[in-house]
């Protein structure tokens, strides 16, 4: 598969250099709720081109939550791929509402009111595009039925000057009038805005705050191994397995192995190895099981060189 | 009620069962005697099931002479069991250039020459339970290519295929029912067939 690659699909694979200078290196993963998401579509295709993390694109609309094909931004990692990128040094984690909380809470006074008038500014220029677009709508009617828009000025004198007469003979009150025409000269309110996001004010947080190791799954080892060596993985609940694993790009190649991650003397029963090499052969892949080398004296003494990882594939033997 | 001596017996053991009675018997002590007939059983399965030939019981290493986990089995099985999908490439082409050499159409067959390979296979009972460090023992006791038998001539011996190059054993799981199945398991990560 590898070598019919056309020749022409290089110059579409050479990393998109500008936008590869904007990442942060390391990148932060926002941990949310449990999940490490990725929010910068620059970020995830730099993590799939250069560190072979595909993850799993998960945005969806919100009111048409049905739709599973097509979803965007955010990229939700699993555990293991947070993890390899942390252990790496690409990637660290950041605690999204821990550091939303503590930033907003700790800006001064001065920060405050400039991101309040910020804000007041924003949202006078929504509320004028909005008027803006409401006038053009109305000439336009006018114009269909043949009417042409009066002249700014008098409109607004005949209105107010309207207003001033049945101001007069509903209340009888003179001290109002003059208000309600400097209403209606000056009703523009600034929409009340609600940012999406919290930068700015808030930058992004820098590396030095002590990560957490993201927490995996047992399988991690067979999972750093295939990283290691250059595959791409899914996941693999599909087929009934922990990861399907990829020689390439999960767009480009079909899987290869279903990979089921073990502890090195973990007891497994025949029936799950000859059900996982029958289903894998269906559909022509090779079922992987594999785990880290323990030795049985030194389990705890493990430090920080990584063990080992044997691995097993198993194929249906057809006869 | 008891049977006079001639009488027959109202059920008559299978050939297998009297089979694994003999030879559990007369098999030196190195393993369980559970091991041994379980051997006996997917030898016995292989070769008038599957026809295979050659069929040997190994007990220790090739290695380091020390006894294996289990008794393990090797023989040869009529065609080749396992081509990888990188031989069988170069077999296709190379059946393509006979094909040409012969001076046939592109509707002439292939015919593509693999010979039958030794093989390792390894028995168990699908009632067992596995690790895998038994499983890296078994393989660790082992060679790439099974010895050859005695009774075969050295001259007979074929090159060795340069495409063999990790242990693969053939996992035979065998049912309370005697049903076996085979599925290959291979050292480390081999690209899977194309079939």
């Amino acid at each position: 598969m590898a070598d019919s690659t056309p020749a022409t699909s290089t110059p579409t694979m050479e990393p998109d250099v500008a936008s590869e200078a904007t990442i942060p290196k390391p990148f932060p993963i926002s941990h949310i709720a449990g999940r490490y998401l990725l929010f910068d579509v620059n970020v995830i295709s730099y993590a799939r081109r250069t560190h072979n993390i595909t993850g799993v694109l998960i945005g969806t609309i919100p009111n048409l939550s049905q739709q599973n094909v097509f979803l965007g931004i955010p990229l939700e990692l699993q555990p293991e791929e947070a993890r390899v990128l942390v252990e790496q040094g690409h990637a660290f984690i950041v605690d999204d509402a821990e550091v939303h909380r503590k930033g907003m809470m700790a800006m001064s006074r001065e920060q405050r009111l400039k991101l309040l008038r910020e804000m007041d500014r924003e949202g006078m220029e929504l509320a004028k595009a909005e008027s803006r677009k409401a006038e053009e709508r109305s000439t336009k009617a006018l114009k269909e039925k043949g009417l042409t828009r009066k002249e700014k000025k008098s409109d607004e004198s005949n209105s107010s000057a309207a207003v001033e007469g049945s101001e007069t003979s509903l209340f009888d009150s003179k001290g109002e009038t003059p208000t309600a025409v400097s209403v209606s000269e000056k009703k523009l309110e600034p929409v009340p805005i609600t940012p999406t996001t919290s930068y700015p004010p808030l930058t992004t947080p820098s590396a030095n705050a002590a990560s957490q190791l993201p927490d995996v799954p047992k399988s991690y080892p067979l999972f750093r191994y295939l990283h290691s060596k250059g595959y791409f993985t899914m996941p693999g609940l599909r087929f009934g397995c922990h990861y399907s694993v990829y020689p390439g790009d999960t767009l480009r190649f079909h899987s290869h192995y279903l990979a089921t991650g073990l502890d090195f003397d973990e007891e497994f029963e025949l029936q799950d190895v000859i059900g996982g090499g029958r289903l894998a052969n269906r559909v022509k892949k090779a079922y992987l099981i594999g785990g880290e080398v323990t030795s049985e004296n030194d389990k705890e003494a493990e430090g920080d060189e990584i063990a080992p990882v044997r691995t097993f594939s198993i194929e249906w033997a057809a006869m | 009620m008891t049977r006079t001596e001639h009488m027959k017996p109202a059920v008559l053991p299978s050939p297998l069962s009297s089979l694994i009675k003999d030879e559990a018997l007369r098999s030196q002590p190195s393993h369980l005697p559970s091991l041994h007939s379980l051997a006996i059983q997917i030898q016995h399965n292989l070769q008038y099931q599957h026809e295979w030939s050659d069929l040997q019981i190994h007990t220790r290493s090739s290695f380091t002479n020390e006894l294996l986990p289990r008794p393990l089995l090797s023989g040869l099985p009529p065609q080749r069991l396992y081509i990888h999908p990188d031989e069988q490439i170069e077999l296709l082409k190379d059946a393509d250039r006979a094909r040409k050499a012969r001076g046939e159409e592109e509707g002439g067959t292939l015919d593509v020459k693999a010979a039958p390979e030794r093989e390792w296979i390894l028995p168990a009972r699908l009632s067992e339970k596995w690790t895998l460090r038994r499983l890296a023992e078994v393989f660790d006791a082992i060679a790439v290519v099974p010895p050859q038998p005695e009774s075969e001539d050295m001259e007979e011996d074929r090159a060795a295929n340069p495409w063999r190059t990790t242990k693969r054993v053939i996992l035979a799981t065998a049912d309370t029912d005697s049903t076996v199945v085979y599925y290959i398991v291979q050292d480390g990560m081999v690209k899977p067939r194309q079939n």
